[in-house]
């Protein structure tokens, strides 16, 4: 299992387990469901709606919107401006919402 | 309709340095900010899940960020700070719009101070929508206050000093730094370090990356710029070329890398949405990052009321948006009444001395990293420029053959800029490759016009909108 966290400088909090795609992740609190998913070396967020494309975080600032993912039901979501929560449920979006 | 006696738009270096300084003098300030804390790109801070335990891991941003915060929580008690606040709407009447808390309302003001920052240049290339390709700044956000490392093996491409600083970070968390392609030219190093004289922060600060570089053994190529990305569903491969002082790439020069991960940084583009709507009028200031509004030495816009400061007025780096936001506070407060002329320019003195010496070392760094030519010659027909609408460079390309003369029009005819990020990704290149294609200037294919709201919202918040019974 790929665990990209840094662990100098700082100490985490409690972890939890969410739920991405039917599998499940360990997140700790304070991250981003987009921080938990680049953490554990998921990169594809979403695809496109046109060309069926592949995207991932990109600005990280919440200004691109590549990471939108279904979120807790909600499509359109950024993922890198959403703190993961115990037992979020995140789907990768297809287009504009589930498959 | 509630009115407010000064409004700061923002909560990073230069918003923060103005309401430091109009509360010291009186002034009943009120920040809006879109973030849940205080400090805005460069400063942000960690959630309170994180526990820091080394401060001096994370950096000299982070020191120079506690030590503005810290100014900050000494006038705390006599400022408004609403977070997690999205402004949507503003006008050059004195109104703005904002969405907080599932409630979308409307205040009034007296006086405004835009520090709407900026954000990282984003420039076309093919393979720069695979996922792995990052903004040098997406991948410091998850570095810095995450703690993540976005992958393994790390190509660094762009300009700048900040691909240095990200290198070291990138090195010091663990990960494998390939190389960095500097696509400026850094042969100038005595005209650097005479002009960086007096600067002795940022100066160290060099000095320390350069050393770090050293250690961590990374390779710098100057004159080099990213191609092109290669994958299936994620960056496998980059290939990078030397360019010339156009940057543009020289034959026999390609060279293709095994990495997982891009993280490209071709400086900032300032954010101009809200000078745009409050009806500022603006400049082309390639130098400066782009479109970027008017102003006196006082900060004030060509809007009586409305003040710009730091990287949302012209790219310059926090410590000038700091000492900018500082002289808009002292500017805002004597204009309300709270400080006499004189007692207001004896205290902007010190910034105005700053920001001069600040400005010598930025032209030369100008001279190195301001974009050329080659840079917009790199995306092809079949590149996707509009990520949002998905929208090819030969799609904006037909418009103009179509007839299409401006960046409206290609709009028009396109949807180019007409996604969710609403034109930030695509509008700044697609202006520069217009302009080349067609041998014009860039202020000649103009801007997308940004329209309320310049944020996405939900409806439900606007058909509920609260005009007269504002929720501050």
């Amino acid at each position: 299992m790929v665990n990209r966290r840094i662990g100098k400088g700082i100490k985490r909090g409690k972890s939890f387990e969410m739920e991405v795609d039917g599998e499940r992740l360990v997140a700790y609190e304070g991250e981003t469901v987009a921080a938990v998913l680049v953490a554990a070396g998921r990169r594809t967020l979403r695809w496109t709606e046109k060309k069926k494309h592949p995207r991932g975080m990109y600005c990280g600032i919440g200004l691109c919107h590549e990471c939108m993912m279904v979120i807790n039901g909600e499509p359109n979501t950024k993922a890198c401006q959403t703190l993961a929560t115990p037992g979020c449920q995140v789907k990768t979006q297809y287009g504009l919402g589930e498959r | 309709m509630k009115e407010l006696e000064l409004v700061v738009l923002g909560a990073g270096p230069g918003g923060l340095a103005a309401a430091v300084e109009a509360a010291r003098s009186g002034v009943r300030v009120t920040i809006l900010d879109e973030n849940p804390k205080p400090g805005g790109q460069i400063f942000r801070q960690f959630h309170d899940g994180f526990k820091v335990t080394s401060p001096a891991m994370l950096g000299h941003d982070y020191a120079r960020g506690q030590k503005l915060l810290s100014e900050f929580d000494r006038v705390r008690d006599r400022v408004e700070l609403l977070d997690n606040a999205t402004v949507w709407a503003l006008s050059g009447t004195n109104e703005l719009s904002f969405y907080r808390g599932d409630i979308s309302s409307s205040v009034r003001y007296k006086k405004i101070i835009i520090a709407a920052g900026a954000y990282d240049r984003p420039v076309p290339f093919p393979g720069w929508t695979l996922p792995g390709v990052f903004t040098a700044g997406g991948a410091q956000s998850l570095i810095k206050t995450q703690r993540v490392l976005p992958g393994e093996n790390f190509l660094l491409a762009g300009t700048g000093p900040l691909q240095l600083a990200l290198a070291n970070q990138i090195a010091d968390a663990g990960g494998h730094v390939v190389g960095i392609a500097e696509a400026g030219r850094v042969e100038n190093w005595f005209g650097l370090i005479m002009s960086a004289l007096g600067q002795w922060q940022l100066l160290g600060d060099a000095l320390h990356y350069f050393y770090g570089l050293r250690r961590a053994r990374i390779p710098l190529w100057r004159n080099h710029i990213i191609v092109e990305a290669h994958g299936c569903d994620q960056v496998e491969e980059a290939v990078v070329a030397q360019v010339d002082e156009n940057w543009l790439p020289k034959p026999r020069t390609y060279r293709t890398l095994r990495v997982d991960t891009l993280c490209v940084g071709y400086g900032f583009v300032p954010s101009a949405e809200l000078t745009r709507l409050a009806q500022c009028q603006h400049r082309y200031e390639p130098l400066l990052g782009g479109w970027v509004p008017l102003c006196d030495d006082s900060m004030e816009t060509t809007v009586p009321d409305v003040y710009a400061v730091g990287d949302c007025r012209g790219i310059a780096g926090n410590l000038v948006a700091i000492e900018q936001g500082r002289i808009a506070g002292l500017a805002a407060a004597q204009r309300l009444g709270r400080l006499t002329v004189n007692e207001a320019g004896k205290r902007m003195a010190p910034s105005r001395e700053r920001i001069a010496g600040i400005h010598r070392l930025r032209r030369v760094l100008d001279g190195i990293s301001a974009p050329r030519p080659g840079l917009y010659d790199l995306a092809k027909d079949d590149t996707i420029v509009c990520r949002c609408e998905e929208i090819t460079l030969g799609e904006v390309r037909t418009a103009i053959a179509d007839g299409a003369t401006d960046l409206k029009e290609v709009k028009r005819m396109t949807r180019v800029g007409m996604g969710n990020c609403q034109g930030r990704m695509c509008g700044p290149a697609v202006q520069e490759i217009i302009a080349r294609d067609r041998g014009l200037s860039p202020e000649r294919i103009g801007y997308l016009n940004p329209r309320p709201p310049i944020r996405p919202i939900p409806l439900s918040a606007l058909a509920e909108h609260r005009g007269d019974d504002a929720a501050v």
